[in-house]
């Protein structure tokens, strides 16, 4: 017995989670007493758990001891690094978890979602409506409170707590709290009537942390900061009973481990690592956006600068909407003239390497904001793109007008404008191609040279010959583009379209540089140089001693279940609980093994998975569910421990 | 953690698929953009100039005879009929350097307008003799004459050839010599020898080759009589290709004739001109004028004052521009944090 002390000792020490094993040999008459006793228990309508644990205790003695085994489960590598760099880019973290409240919070604070230096963390473990609204209505004047006290002097005269109103001020609270709320009061707080009361309160705190909470519940969660926050989600979560909260969230992860492969079926992103998701969001998510309201606006400028020109000419031909240019330019120009350089531009393009977008995590707030692409960048594209078609039509017309010999004519202009276009739109997408790799290269270069190819074969007399009615403006290239005029009209064109363009760029790279232009300069600048003074000291693995690990004492959903609130309770649910008449952990531990059942129940038994599960979500609010899994009994402890009933209750039999 | 097969599931470790390409990162740093902007600033400011004067150098006389005032030369001839002939005449101030062109030119004339500009057969043009027979239906109406016979060349441009001629007289002490207006290469080369061609010849005979059609409505004379020169009759008129490259604007100029004959090739002397023209084009419902240019031309073309002035303001706007941008940097630049 003290080996196997010791040996427990020495796991736990460790951080494992023990399991001890033993076994009592029983006579068939007696089991059958005993399960008879059993069955009178769990249908008592009184003192039921206190019943229930007087037969548990009975059975379960005399027990010959087998031996100890430890169980790892800790949480990933670079979790607590993880969940840092994220706050920091001002994504905010909710625990989203199946465990017990202990074992949520020890979570909590082994990856530094909580601190010891928190200014409060608020219990809410509320079983009524009416206690769980109070607590959340003390905490949020807790919170209020130290608003007003370190406030500088701005008088606090009104005590108006709507949930709307106060929002603001909540947000803005110094000290940092925290939220720990378990699945009982997560049911009533997520009532029509309080739900607003709850996110409010949620919201205002750093960190918060919902711990039993059922798959459901975490879709709730979810649910709910989709409606009333303005911000996107992510949900990220590695096992069966995440498959909901991911399918909710606008972007759901899911973490290819251990436990199988639902949530990765689920999901719109996976991989095998959690702290994969800080280079998901803070490298690929911010390159993604970059790169897109780039394209965006670059194609809705090519278009209208492409279009415009036809208004303008409408004034002169009479308004009959002649084309500007040939036939086969609009066909072309779109698909083959200026494809290529903006898709790569998309694919391609960085404006800050990969290394510097980590250690600068606020670089990812311009996505938050949605500060590259809005109305007012929209409108700034568009603009762009009508001068540019002013400057294209109007300064062709300006040469024509007064009459170059023989350039009077239609097609000379169709071609001059043409080319003009192509010219500028290639030069405004080299100057917004911020990484030219050599792909990038070839394709704008390679697009301009094509569509010279491509302009002297239609107008050269082969095809002309062929179909005469087709390639009508057989001989303009070679005859427009010899006159040295029209290389001045083009090139004036090009310098009036784009001159601006740079001035307004450099003016405000100057003026206003935004932090990625900040990054890239100095990137550049200091490029063999280690960079000084990190802004982000990447957080050691220091801190206060509790464990990396996840483990609980008590049984799993059941009581929550039972209770009926919010379930999906489909009959497979119920019968396989009420089947569970033995709650001995080692017959759940048996059962667990065993099936692997993605409803609503999970068996609170059972190995728990080595990834860490969490449910993020960015911008405002995000959510995160750490669950560590089911909980396993902790070596030691003989009975499911009856903590939660209430001592006034006698067992009766 | 799993321990499967590493190699399954990995994505590649290329340069590529790990977006590590090499690449050039460019900024707009002041080092680069000033002295840009001053580079641009004073090369525009070298070309306008140079344009300039090059335009200015340009000889131009502009002789409107639309008679639509009283008194005008050819007032007597806007309501009659056919073959009425005014003269014109004008005085040259100083002589006209180098072969000199000769112009007409139309004002409101919008032959970029839609239906107008589709309206031709090219393959009827090209010498196409199913097309000859049958136009194509772009032309309409002006495809099918009368009798339903197909009309060579159809459709609206050709329907509406410029029909007026001219004839240049130099006066000397009341002795009027006739100025040889020369009809050679006045289209694209590329017109005269690809684009347009005739129908084969029957029996030597391009009117035999025209069998079958008839002549548009406007013309006075089928298309295989617009000149006695066989190398300029017929589709191939140079007159009729230059009307068939249609004008891009509604105020515009086609080459008529050169002077680029004997003597009078090197230059135009200055002195009294009579011009003579036979005023067969109405242009007077649609409040159009006519006019002939008489014009010398450099490398540039023709007198073109626009392309020169934009080139100098603008490059004057560039030299402005990068002061101002000095100045910004200068004083107001935010200074970049250098611990970062």
């Amino acid at each position: 017995m003290n080996i196997t002390t010791d040996h427990l000792n020495e796991y736990a020490g460790d951080g494992l989670r023990t399991l001890l094993l033993a076994y009592k040999d029983l006579e068939e008459s007696e089991y059958e007493a005993w399960s008879e006793r059993l069955q009178r228990a769990s249908k008592a309508v009184d003192c039921r758990e206190e019943r229930l644990a007087a037969v548990y205790e009975e059975i379960e003695q005399d027990m010959m001891l087998l031996g100890a085994t430890a169980i790892e489960d800790k949480l990933q590598e670079g979790v607590p690094e993880t969940i840092a760099i994220l706050t920091l880019a001002n994504i905010k973290i909710w625990v989203l978890t199946g465990d017990k409240q202990e074992t949520a919070v020890n979570i909590g604070y082994s990856c530094k979602m909580l601190t010891d230096d928190m200014t409060e963390v608020f219990f809410v473990t509320g079983r009524t409506v009416h206690e769980v609204r109070e607590e959340l209505r003390k905490a949020r004047e807790k919170m209020m409170d130290s608003t007003r006290t370190l406030g500088n002097g701005f008088p606090y005269q009104q005590e108006k707590l709507d949930p709307p109103k106060g929002s603001s001020v909540l947000e803005a609270i110094p000290g940092e709290y925290a939220l720990v709320i378990n699945g009982h009061s997560l049911a009533h707080a997520l009532e029509a009537d309080m739900e607003l009361e709850f996110l409010e309160t949620a919201c205002a705190c750093k960190a918060v942390i919902c711990c039993r909470v059922t798959p459901l519940q975490k879709a709730q969660v979810v649910e709910l900061v989709k409606k009333y926050k303005r911000a996107v989600t992510l949900a990220i979560g590695d096992g069966a009973n995440d498959v909901s909260m991911i399918k909710t969230a606008h972007i759901g992860v899911g973490i290819s481990g251990q436990e199988g492969i639902q949530a990765v079926l689920a999901s719109d992103y996976t991989f095998s690592q959690f702290k994969s998701l800080q280079r998901l969001l803070l490298v690929h998510g911010r390159w993604s956006y970059l790169r897109m309201c780039k394209f965006l606006c670059y194609f809705f400028y090519k278009n209208f600068a492409f279009t415009m020109v036809h208004f303008w000419f409408g004034f002169f031909c009479g308004f009959s909407a002649q084309t500007v240019y040939d036939q086969y330019f609009i066909t072309l120009y779109n698909i083959v003239y200026t494809s290529l350089p903006v898709l790569a531009m998309g694919i391609f393009d960085q404006d800050v390497p990969e290394q510097r977008s980590l250690e600068y995590p606020k670089l990812y707030e311009p996505g938050q904001l949605n500060l590259l692409f809005n109305k007012r960048e929209f409108f700034i594209c568009i603009a762009q793109g009508i001068y540019t078609s002013v400057v294209l039509f109007f300064v062709s017309y300006g040469v024509f007008a007064d009459d170059v010999t023989q350039l009077a004519d239609y097609q000379s202009f169709a071609v001059t404008v043409a080319t003009s276009l192509v010219i500028v739109v290639s030069v405004q997408i080299a100057l917004d191609t911020g990484y030219w790799t050599a792909i990038n290269h070839f394709f704008i270069w390679g697009s301009v040279a094509m569509y010279f190819a491509i302009m002297f074969a239609m107008h050269s007399d082969g095809l002309f010959n062929i179909f005469p009615n087709q390639f009508t403006f057989v001989g303009n290239a070679q005859n427009t583009l010899a006159q040295p005029a029209v290389w001045f009209t083009i090139l004036l064109s090009t310098v009036v379209c784009i001159v601006p363009v740079v001035t307004f760029r450099f003016l405000k790279l100057d003026l206003k540089p935004q932090l990625s232009d900040t990054v890239r300069y100095t990137q550049l600048v200091r490029k063999k140089q280690k960079p000084q003074g990190r802004r982000l000291r990447i957080v050691g693995r220091t801190g206060s001693r509790r464990t990396g690990y996840a483990f609980s004492h008590q049984e799993g959903f059941g009581e929550l279940i039972t209770s009926g609130k919010n379930m999906r309770l489909s009959s497979l649910a119920l019968s396989s609980f009420t089947g569970r008449s033995s709650a001995s952990w080692i017959d759940t531990l048996r059962k667990k093994r065993g099936t692997e059942s993605p409803s609503a129940q999970q068996v609170s038994a059972g190995v728990s998975p080595q990834g860490a599960e969490a449910s993020q979500v960015s911008g405002g609010v995000p959510l995160a569910a750490l669950e560590t899994g089911a909980t396993g009994p902790a070596g030691g402890a003989s009975a499911p421990g009856p903590a939660s009933i209430t001592e006034e209750c006698a067992v009766k039999e | 953690m799993g321990k499967e097969n590493p190699k399954v599931g990995k994505p590649d470790n290329t340069a590529f698929t790990q977006q590590r390409l090499p690449a050039w990162q460019p900024i707009l740093s002041a080092g680069i953009v000033l002295p840009l902007f001053v580079v641009i600033g004073l090369t525009f400011i070298g070309i306008g100039i140079g344009l300039f004067i090059t335009s200015r150098n340009v000889q131009e006389i502009e002789l409107d005879y639309t008679g639509d005032q009283e008194g005008a030369p050819c007032a007597g001839c806007t309501n009659a009929t056919t073959n009425c002939k005014c003269t014109l005449p004008f005085k040259i101030e100083n002589k006209f350097e180098g072969p000199v062109f000769m112009y007409y030119g139309l004002t409101n004339y919008y032959q970029n307008y839609r239906k107008y500009g589709i309206s031709r057969d090219d393959d009827q043009l090209y010498g196409n003799i199913d097309s000859l027979k049958s136009p194509a239906n772009f032309c309409s109406p002006y495809q099918m004459g009368a009798k339903q016979m197909p009309i060579a060349p159809c459709g609206a441009i050709a329907n509406s050839l410029f029909n007026d001629t001219f004839r240049l007289f130099y006066k000397v002490n009341k002795v009027y010599t006739e100025v040889l207006l020369d009809d050679n290469g006045i289209s694209w080369w590329t017109d005269y020898n690809v684009k347009f061609r005739n129908p084969p010849e029957i029996n030597g005979s391009l009117k035999n080759a025209f069998e079958g059609t008839v002549k548009p409505l406007n013309w006075p004379k089928p298309v295989y009589e617009l000149s006695t020169n066989p190398n300029n009759n017929g589709f191939i008129n140079q007159d009729f290709l230059v009307w068939m490259r249609i004008a891009a604007l509604p105020n515009f100029r086609k080459l008529y004739r050169r002077i680029s004959e004997g003597n009078w090739s090197r230059s135009l002397p200055a002195g009294n001109y009579s011009l003579e023209i036979t005023y067969n084009y109405p242009v007077l419902s649609f409040q159009g004028k006519k006019k002939v240019v008489f014009s010398t031309v450099t490398w540039m073309g023709g007198k073109n004052n626009f392309l020169g002035i934009a080139y100098l303001v603008f490059g004057s706007l560039c030299i402005v521009m990068a002061l101002i941008m000095l100045i910004v940097y200068a004083k107001y630049q935010v200074q970049i944090d250098r611990d970062m």
